[in-house]
C-alpha cells in the first residue's frame, strides 16, 4: 500500500468516527437537547469531512459537504431555527453524505438524484433562513412530535431591544457579562496556509458576530524580491462591537488553532479614535516582536497573559476580562486512545490461547509426576494460573467494544424502513455502551437489522390503525442491550400489535409446518416464525419478506452460541430477546469422557447433571428412552452413538446423565461416559481450515495439547430426530462411490 | 489453483516423494510447510472415512487426511515409519497421512507425463502426472483435487 493509499484508508476510518459523531449531536439536535457544542461538533464533522474529502478529490462529496457545511454555519450562528424539521433535514443529509463517503471509498456510483435533491433542499433552507429566519417549510413533517421551542441564538438578537446591553439579574456563578467591544489579534503562521485556510473567511465569520473593524497590518512584508511565497506576512486587528462571548470568538478560530497567533481581550470603545490607532501600532509591534522566529508563545495562551504586552498603551479602565467559560467541549474531549490494527490483537488472543493451554498442560504434567500440592512448585503454578487468567481477561477487554458501532446504525435504518412502509417509528436505544467481544459484535449487526426491520414491517400498525386502536400514530421500537449472567442480551421490542396467533397458526396449517389438529399453547404458537419458509406477511414486502424469516435470524444467533426468544401479547407489542456469549474466544464447558473420547458441553446448557437408576429409565419406541426427572420425562441422547462412535447406546446406568436446556426450552439428558470437571476453553474454529460437523460447535486443545471437540448442543437434539448415523466404515469401494 | 504446468516445461522444481504401501507419490514442496512424526488424531464425528481427525498443530486445529483411503488405497494403518505431511493449498491446511517420506527429487516439469489412459477417473482425477526416475515410477497428486470438501455431506 503507498502512503497515498494508507493515508486514505486513515481518512475513511475517520469519516466512520465523524459521520457517527454527526449522526450522534443530529440525533441529540432532533431531540432538543442540543447545546452548542452538539451543533459545533455537527459542523466540525462535516467540515472535516469535506477537507479530507478535498485532499483526495472526491468531488460530489466535497459538493454536497460544502452545501451541508453552509447550512451548519447558518445553524451554528442561529440564523436558522432549530427544531425537528430542520434536524430530520440535516438526518437526511447526513444519511446522504454517509452514502456518498462510501461511493467515495468503493468508487462506486452514488443516487445522484437522491444527493442533488437533499442538497437542493439544504440549500433552500440555507437561503430560506435569513437573519429574520422565517419558517422554512421545505421539509417534510414527519418528525413533529419532537417539536421543541429552542430559542435564538444570540448572535441574531442584536437588534432585539429585549435584549440590550443592561445585563438584569446576573446569578453569582455566570461569568461577568462580556465587555461591549472585543479587540481581537489574529497573526496567520505559515502552517494556516499550508493546511489551505483562508484568513478572510475568518474575518467574514467574526463580522456575524457582531458589528467588526478589520484593518490589515502588512508592515512585515518584505519586498517582492525578498517574498517567501510560502510565508505568512498579514496580520490583522479587529475591534468586534456587539455582544459576543468570548468564546464565540475562539471558536471561529477553531479551525486554525495552532496555525495563528490570536488575542482576544476586552476593549473599551468610548476612547476616541486616536487612541484606537495608537493601541493598534502598539499591539502591531508587540506582535512583531512576539512573531520573532525563537520566541515561543502559545497562540491559546489566556488573555491575561498578554495584557502586559499592551499595558503602557493608555486605555481606558475597562472591566476585568470574563473569565474564559470553561468549555463544554471538555466534556467531549476524546479519550487517550490509540489505534490498533484488529489483527494485531487477534494475534495476541492467540497467543494468550496458547498460553493458557501450556500453562494447563504444565499444570497437568506436574499433577501426572506425583509432586504434593503443597510443593513450592504447585504453589508457583497456581499462581502461574491466576496470572494467565488476568492475561487472557485483560486482553479479551482490549477486544470487547460497545455495541453503539452497531447500535448507531440502526436509526438509518428505521428511518429508511418507516419511509417505506409509510408508518410513524420512534426508535429508542438503551445500554448503548454495553461491551461485548469483537466476535460477537460483527456478527450481530445482521440478526439486529432483520428484527427491526421485523418490528416495523409486521409489528407495528399504520398510524391509521395505531389512532384507531387507541395508541399514539407514532410507533415505539426499543433496542436495547445489558449484561446478564455473563452473556449479553439484546432486546427488540415494539409497542405494535403482537403476534396474530390465529393468523400464524393458519399459516402454519396452510403450509404443512404442523398439522391441523394440533393444539398449541400461545408460546408454541409464538415460536412457529421461527420455522423455515414462514412468512406472515400478506404481501410480500420489499422489507423483511424475501422468504428468508426469522428462522435466518435464529440459525445466525444459534451459530453464535445464543438463543432467542419471543413474548407477545396482543395489542400491546411483541419483544424479541437474544441471549449471546460474551465471547466467542473462550467458553466455559463440562469436560465428558465418550468411548475413550473428551468433548466439551457448554455449560450455558447444562442444567445439572445425574447419575440415574434404572427405574427412572423408560423405552420409548424401538429404540428410544426416556429419563423421568421431577416428574418430567426427558428424551435420552446418547452422545456417543448419536456421534457415530458407537452403534448401540449403551445402558445410561452407571453413566452420567447431563440435562441440559436448548434454545426453545426444550430438554434433553445427554449420556456420556464419564465426567471430568468443568474448565474454560479456548474456542478454536474448524472451518480454519476444514468445514462444519454436524453436532459439533468447534474444537478445542486440552491440557495434554490433544485436540477436543466442543459438542453443539442444539444440534445434537436435533440429530436425535433423525435415524441414528452409522459412522461410514473404511471401505475403499464405498468411498470411491462418494 | 496454481497450475505449475503452465510455467516453462525446463524449470526446475522440487518434489517430496513419500509411500503410500508399495507406490509411491509426490507433491511439490513449495505446497509442504512440515513433516511431522504420527500423533493420534481426534476422530471427528460424521466425516468421509479419509477424515482420520483433527491434531493441535502449534494452536491450530489442523485436519489429518488418509491420502491412501482418499486415493483408494486400504486404509493406512499408522507405524513408527508414518507421517503427517502438512500442505497447504489456497488458505487452508491440511495434514496428509502417509507412509514415509521417501526422497525429494529435483527435476524438470517437462519430465512428468500425463497419466496413462489405463488409469481409473479417480486416479486421474486426483494423479496430475506421472513421474519416472531410476525405473520408480512416482505420481504426483494435485493437492487441489485431494483436499477435502469444503460442503457437509448431504445427510
Amino acid at each position: 500500500m503507498d502512503e497515498m493509499e494508507a493515508i486514505k484508508v486513515t481518512f475513511f476510518l475517520e469519516c466512520e468516527e465523524l459521520l457517527a459523531d454527526l449522526e450522534n449531536g443530529l440525533l441529540t439536535m432532533r431531540a432538543g437537547d442540543a447545546d452548542n457544542e452538539t451543533v459545533n461538533a455537527v459542523f466540525r464533522a462535516v467540515h472535516s469531512i469535506k477537507g479530507g474529502a478535498g485532499a483526495f478529490g472526491f468531488e460530489s462529496l466535497v459538493r454536497f459537504a460544502h452545501v451541508f457545511e453552509t447550512l451548519m454555519d447558518k445553524v451554528r450562528a442561529g440564523q436558522i431555527p432549530e427544531g425537528a424539521e430542520l434536524a430530520g433535514a440535516l438526518l437526511r443529509a447526513a444519511d446522504v453524505l454517509a452514502d456518498l463517503v462510501s461511493a467515495a471509498r468503493s468508487g462506486l456510483a452514488v443516487d445522484e438524484e437522491r444527493s442533488s435533491a437533499i442538497a437542493a433542499e439544504l440549500e433552500a433552507i440555507t437561503q430560506g433562513g435569513g437573519a429574520d429566519a422565517p419558517k422554512q417549510d421545505a421539509v417534510k413533517d414527519e418528525t413533529s412530535l419532537f417539536e421543541v421551542n429552542v430559542l435564538p441564538e444570540t448572535a441574531s438578537d442584536l437588534d432585539d431591544p429585549d435584549f440590550s446591553f443592561t445585563p438584569m439579574a446576573i446569578s453569582l456563578d455566570e461569568p461577568s457579562p462580556p465587555p461591549p467591544a472585543w479587540r481581537i489579534e489574529f497573526s496567520p503562521l505559515k502552517t494556516l496556509y499550508a493546511s489551505a485556510n483562508e484568513p478572510a473567511i475568518l474575518l467574514r465569520e467574526l463580522e456575524r458576530l457582531g458589528e467588526a473593524t478589520i484593518s490589515l497590518d502588512s508592515s512585515r512584508l518584505p519586498d517582492l524580491a525578498q517574498l517567501d511565497p510560502d510565508n505568512a506576512y498579514l496580520n490583522w486587528t479587529i475591534i468586534l462591537k456587539g455582544d459576543v462571548d468570548e468564546q464565540a470568538i475562539r471558536d471561529v478560530f477553531d479551525f486554525v488553532d495552532g496555525d495563528c497567533l490570536l488575542k482576544v481581550e476586552p476593549f473599551d470603545a468610548s476612547p476616541s479614535s486616536s487612541i484606537d490607532i495608537a493601541a493598534l501600532i502598539h499591539s502591531a509591534q508587540a506582535d512583531e516582536s512576539a512573531q520573532a522566529p525563537d520566541a515561543i508563545e502559545s497562540p491559546t495562551q489566556p488573555p491575561q497573559a498578554d495584557i502586559p504586552a499592551v499595558a503602557a498603551v493608555p486605555i481606558a479602565p475597562r472591566p476585568a476580562p470574563a473569565p474564559a467559560p470553561v468549555p463544554d467541549a471538555q466534556a467531549f474531549a476524546p479519550q487517550a486512545t490509540i489505534r490498533v490494527d484488529p489483527e494485531r490483537i487477534d494475534k495476541l488472543i492467540d497467543l494468550v490461547g496458547e498460553l493458557v493451554i501450556n500453562q494447563a498442560m504444565l499444570a497437568q504434567r506436574v499433577a501426572e509426576s506425583g509432586l504434593a500440592g503443597s510443593s513450592s512448585l504447585a504453589m508457583g503454578l497456581d499462581d502461574l494460573e491466576q496470572l494467565t487468567r488476568e492475561i487472557q481477561e485483560s486482553v479479551m477487554a482490549i477486544r470487547a467494544q460497545p455495541v453503539k458501532s452497531v447500535f448507531q446504525r440502526m436509526p438509518r435504518l428505521v428511518r429508511e424502513t418507516a419511509a417505506m412502509t409509510g408508518k410513524q417509528v420512534r426508535l429508542i436505544t438503551d445500554g448503548e455502551s454495553t461491551e461485548v467481544d469483537k466476535t460477537v459484535i460483527e456478527r450481530i449487526a445482521d440478526p439486529i437489522t432483520h428484527m427491526i426491520r421485523n418490528a416495523i414491517d409486521h409489528g407495528l400498525e399504520s398510524p391509521e390503525d395505531r389512532i384507531a386502536a387507541g395508541k399514539s400514530p407514532e410507533g415505539l421500537v426499543r433496542l436495547a442491550a445489558l449484561h446478564r449472567g455473563g452473556r449479553i442480551v439484546i432486546e427488540v421490542s415494539d409497542d405494535g400489535r403482537g403476534i396474530n396467533r390465529k393468523r400464524v397458526q393458519a399459516i402454519a396449517i396452510e403450509k404443512e409446518l404442523i398439522s391441523p389438529d394440533a393444539t398449541m399453547s400461545d408460546e408454541e404458537i409464538d415460536n412457529l416464525i421461527f420455522l423455515p419458509g414462514f412468512s406472515t406477511a400478506a404481501i410480500v414486502s420489499d422489507v423483511s419478506g424475501r422468504g428468508v424469516g426469522m428462522d435466518v435470524v435464529r440459525r445466525s444467533i444459534q451459530a453464535l452460541g445464543g438463543r432467542i426468544t419471543i413474548a407477545s401479547r396482543p395489542g400491546q407489542g411483541s419483544t424479541f430477546t437474544l441471549s449471546l456469549p460474551l465471547t466467542l474466544a473462550v467458553l466455559d464447558g463440562m469436560v465428558v469422557d465418550v468411548e475413550g473420547q473428551t468433548f466439551i458441553v457448554p455449560l450455558n446448557h447444562i442444567v445439572e447433571s445425574l447419575r440415574p437408576k434404572a427405574e427412572e429409565i423408560h423405552a420409548l419406541g424401538p429404540v428410544g428412552k426416556v429419563l423421568a426427572v421431577r416428574g418430567d420425562q426427558v428424551p435420552l441422547v446418547d452422545i456417543g452413538q448419536i456421534l457415530g462412535f458407537r452403534s448401540h447406546a449403551p445402558s445410561p446406568v452407571d453413566r452420567v446423565v447431563l440435562l441440559i436446556e436448548n434454545e426453545d426450552g426444550g430438554r434433553a439428558a445427554l449420556v456420556a461416559d464419564a465426567i471430568q470437571g468443568q474448565r474454560q476453553v479456548v474456542i478454536k474454529s474448524l472451518e480454519a481450515n476444514y468445514r462444519q460437523v454436524d453436532g459439533i460447535a468447534a474444537a478445542t486443545i486440552l491440557g495434554d495439547g490433544r485436540v477436543a471437540l466442543i459438542l453443539d448442543v442444539d444440534a445434537l437434539v436435533a440429530m436425535r430426530r433423525r435415524e441414528p448415523p452409522v459412522r461410514p466404515s473404511f471401505d475403499p469401494q464405498q468411498i470411491a462411490a462418494e | 489453483m496454481i497450475d505449475l504446468t503452465i510455467q516453462n516445461a525446463h524449470d526446475q522444481i522440487e518434489l517430496i516423494a513419500f509411500k503410500i504401501g508399495e507406490q509411491e507419490f509426490c507433491v511439490d514442496i513449495m505446497s509442504v510447510r512440515e513433516i511431522r512424526g504420527w500423533a493420534p488424531a481426534t476422530p471427528l464425528p460424521q466425516t468421509p472415512a479419509y477424515m482420520r481427525g483433527v491434531i493441535n498443530l502449534r494452536g491450530a486445529v489442523l485436519p489429518i487426511m488418509d491420502l491412501a483411503v482418499r486415493l483408494g488405497l486400504p486404509v493406512t494403518e499408522p507405524s513408527a515409519r508414518s507421517v503427517i505431511i502438512v500442505v497447504k493449498t489456497a488458505e487452508r491446511m491440511v495434514g496428509l497421512l502417509v507412509d514415509g517420506v521417501s526422497d525429494i527429487l529435483t527435476v524438470t516439469r517437462d519430465s512428468i507425463r500425463a497419466t496413462p489412459d489405463v488409469a481409473c477417473d479417480r486416479v486421474r482425477s486426483f494423479v496430475r502426472g506421472i513421474l519416472s526416475i531410476d525405473g520408480r515410477m512416482i505420481s504426483e497428486v494435485s493437492l487441489d483435487r485431494v483436499m477435502p470438501e469444503m460442503e457437509s455431506m448431504a445427510a
